[in-house]
């Protein structure tokens, strides 16, 4: 393989460089301003000698460059440097269409997912009572497992305690689950744009397992006595409902087009005569 | 030398190569007196190498101390003050030299100048720092002497007030820290002024501030911060001079001073410190990285902007070393948000590190495989950093060993790494030799494995509580054998950097010779001979792209078309 040979350009041998003189003024500066330095711990004789070798390392330093700097005249050299390579071969880096990134032209809108959370929050209502009329005969079951933590005197509740009433818990659990199902539907709509298709599919049944794995691997440190009583298989139920129903209410609210739609000076908000063609589609 | 005598076995040499003591001292004087940013780039980088071995003796001799509950073999006031001043080594005299070493070497030669704007400064600002350092060393010997360590500073590398106030510190060790670092902090600025000056306005024909080296941006981001942080370091070093010598309260909190007031002062300057840190050490692997991989970097102006956005962030968070103090909610929320957000820029690098390999031919030399390890364990740095900066996680493992873990993660996984990189890539253009790869891939593979030894260890006995800087711990703690290991690693770690020294030495006179451009690479240092002419460039370079060499080397393709 031919390799690709350059020499630099005509070296100018015989001809100068002025560079600057190496000068001593610097370092004697510098010593002197340590020295000013080291007397506040050693002795002001140190300091005024300090002093003295700062001075005179500026008017020595002065004297190099005023009126004119001081230079050196270095010859230069001519050497022969080649610049190449063995590897002359240059391969591109092929990218199949296959690989090329799905670019969201149309996508469901943000709100959707909180409109979806909203909904699915309410859809997950009905199994977790339902699993509380069956395990304990009582629909504050679920309800004080998830707001049992604000009911700051409760210590090691009996399971009778957690199947009665408790208005604390109530209002915690209220404002956990309104919250949590809001954000986990933002959530849901943040990430659309990146996974625009089946998202019933991905709210329904990916999300919900992937979140009941993660919580069930974490919840035994994050709230031991949680963890004791939490009925998975209810749980999962519970969640594949949310996300179906989350899911069920995105699709219905159809699609939006992106800004990767558009050309590139509309998506920069310039706006000029003769940008448009006529038959453009402007958004 | 030309030599006409025949070596007989066993004989002596008759004709020895002796320097005269004329052409010694004159070979000394050309190194004192010099203003080429060649040689002050290597005597930078010299005075870094001999502080790291400095600091990390020191840190051996902690280790040693730690290896075993109920130890007493140093006395607890020298340890204090080995601590103190292995931080203090660590950061200042390693840290900040290390970064004008490569960048006083390197800049001019990248950026096709024959030297830096202000020789003369760039001269001043060396002798400076290394003054400085000599000023700080000059405790162990100043005061009670060497056995009772002298006045060396012993209230670690923050200094905190109100300990450092003369009630609680009589004594000159508190002086000295701060007058040392007071003198190499005008050398910084000094340097950082120059470096600034240099990359905007030395740059050669055709070198726009898009085509520059991504060392040269990074170094130009860096010294802007220096900049900055420097300044309330040396304000509140001057202050604490004053209460110690005029009879000043700032931070005298008996007389209506504060001591917070002294936090904030040195956390203003010590946060974005890691950045000052860390940045240059980005800046090589920048370089290393695409050469070993056969590929251009990936997304260069995201490069710049996530250094810039690093250094402006990085401001702005100085308080998350402070949630232990207290402070108001808002404030808490504001320092933990603007923590997290240097994770988004940092994230970005890493990517771009990551999609540079991706695809390429990845060559493993030993510059390479620093710089591999460097991004792994730079993002497991970032991800403990990331833990920390979470308030109520901070609470319970602040000034505990995990914390010191993660900065060790930072300081030696990033910075140490990427600074041996950086010397096994450019020291065939220093020296005309490459260093052995043979001793280099041992010096790689026993300081990964000590790094992990120690530092991935050290997390746990800091999240079993161990708290930082204890002098000794009982038996009981658990925390013994832990410790053990984390000083074997130190051991370990101690080996690898004593077989680089060995490397450094041997392979100046016996190395490979390296010729202009042993690892075929883009940038405009590799168009001169090894080591450079003190001239650089006998005609001045013209550049179209971000590669030059590259374009020279593959006329067929060149960079250019697609910039």
């Amino acid at each position: 393989m031919e390799a690709h040979e350059h020499s630099n350009p005509s070296s100018p041998h015989g001809e100068t460089i002025h560079l600057p003189a190496p000068t001593a003024w610097p370092i004697v500066l510098a010593f002197g301003v340590t020295l000013v330095f080291a007397g506040v711990v050693t002795s002001g004789v140190i300091s005024i000698l300090g002093g003295v070798l700062a001075i005179s390392g500026c008017i020595g330093w002065f004297r190099q460059v005023l009126p004119h700097e001081a230079h050196e005249d270095v010859p230069v050299e001519a050497q022969e440097v080649t610049i190449a390579s063995t590897r002359t071969h240059v391969t591109q880096i092929e990218i199949s269409e296959e690989h090329r990134a799905h670019l969201p032209v149309e996508t469901y809108p943000v709100l959707s997912g909180i409109k979806g959370g909203i909904a699915g929050g309410i859809a997950m209502i009905f199994p977790a009572l339902l699993y509380g009329i069956l395990s304990h005969h009582s629909i504050w079951y679920p309800v004080n497992l998830l707001g049992g933590a604000g009911v700051a005197n409760w210590t090691n509740p009996t399971t009778a305690d957690i199947a009665a009433f408790h208005p604390q818990a109530l209002i915690i659990a209220t404002v956990i689950h309104i919250a949590t199902s809001v954000l986990v539907g933002l959530l849901y709509g943040a990430m659309l744009p990146m996974l625009p298709r089946h998202p019933i599919v991905l709210g329904g049944l990916i999300a919900p397992l992937l979140w009941t794995g993660l919580l069930h691997s974490s919840l035994g440190i994050v709230n031991p006595v949680l963890d004791e009583r939490i009925s998975w298989g209810w749980f999962v139920v519970s969640q594949v409902a949310f996300g179906i129903v989350a899911g069920l209410v995105v699709m219905r609210q159809g699609k939006i087009r992106t800004g990767q739609s558009m050309p590139f000076v509309l998506r920069m908000g310039i706006e000029a005569s003769g940008i448009h063609s006529e038959g453009e589609d402007r958004h | 030398m030309a030599d006409s005598t025949y070596p007989l076995p066993g004989s002596l040499e008759t004709t020895p190569k002796r320097w005269s003591q004329a052409a010694v001292l004159e070979w000394l004087n050309s190194w004192v007196i010099t203003v080429d940013h060649k040689k002050l780039g290597i005597l930078y980088m010299l005075y870094s190498i001999f502080f790291l071995l400095v600091g990390g003796a020191e840190a051996i001799a902690l280790r040693i101390q730690l290896f075993h509950p109920n130890l007493h073999i140093i006395s607890p006031e020298v340890f204090n003050r080995l601590f103190t001043m292995h931080g203090t080594t660590m950061v200042f005299l390693v840290g900040m030299t290390y970064i004008f070493g490569f960048a006083n070497y390197l800049i001019p030669l990248m950026i096709g100048a024959r030297d830096m704007a202000f020789p003369r400064l760039n001269a001043l600002s060396f002798w400076l720092t290394f003054f400085g350092g000599i000023l700080l060393y000059y405790s162990f010997i100043g005061g009670g002497g060497l056995y009772g360590a002298g006045n060396a500073p012993d209230t670690m590398w923050w200094a905190y007030a109100p300990l450092t106030e003369r009630a609680f510190s009589p004594g000159h060790a508190p002086d000295y820290w701060a007058l040392s670092l007071i003198v190499t902090g005008f050398g910084t600025i000094g340097a950082s002024v120059n470096v600034i000056a240099t990359a905007l306005c030395m740059r050669c024909k055709g070198m726009t501030l898009m085509r520059l080296p991504l060392l040269v941006w990074l170094n130009v981001v860096t010294s802007g911060l220096a900049l900055i942080t420097i300044t309330p370091l040396t304000a509140a070093q001057v202050m604490l001079l004053i209460d110690r010598y005029f009879g000043g309260h700032f931070f005298d909190t008996q007389a209506g001073g504060s001591a917070v007031v002294w936090a904030h002062f040195f956390w203003i300057f010590g946060h974005p410190e890691v950045y000052v840190l860390v940045l240059p050490a980005f800046a090589i692997a920048n370089e290393v990285i695409p050469v070993f991989s056969r590929k251009a970097i990936f997304g260069y102006p995201a490069m710049v902007s996530a250094s810039v956005a690093i250094a402006f962030v990085s401001l702005g968070v100085w308080a998350h070393h402070m949630f232990t103090i207290g402070m108001s909610s808002a404030g808490n929320a504001f320092f933990v948000l603007s923590t997290e957000l240097v994770g988004i820029p940092t994230g970005i690098k890493i990517f771009n590190w990551l999609a540079t390999m991706w695809g390429g031919k990845i060559r493993f030399a030993t510059p390479m495989l620093f710089c591999t390890a460097f991004v792994v364990q730079f993002l497991l740095a970032g991800l403990t950093g990331i833990m920390l900066s979470v308030a109520p996680w901070n609470w319970q493992l602040h000034s505990s060993y995990f914390v010191i873990a993660h900065f060790h993660y930072v300081l030696v996984g990033a910075i140490v790494f990427c600074i041996f990189g950086g010397i096994y890539y450019w020291y065939p253009k220093v020296t005309g030799r490459m260093l052995s790869e043979k001793l280099g891939k041992w010096h790689f593979w026993l300081f990964v494995s000590g790094f992990h030894v120690t530092f991935d260890t050290m997390h746990i006995p800091g999240l079993m509580g161990m708290p930082r800087s204890i002098y000794t711990y009982e038996a009981n703690r658990g925390w013994g054998t832990l410790n053990m290991i984390v000083s074997i690693g130190g051991i370990i770690q101690a080996i690898a950097v004593l077989i680089f020294a060995v490397n450094l030495i041997w392979s100046y006179f016996k190395g490979k010779v390296a010729g202009n451009d042993p690892w075929d690479a883009w940038t405009l240092e590799w168009a001169i001979p090894s080591p450079p002419p003190v001239y650089n460039f006998a005609t001045d370079p013209v550049v179209t792209s971000r590669r030059p060499l590259w374009d020279i080397k593959h006329p067929e393709d060149p960079d250019w078309k697609y910039e």
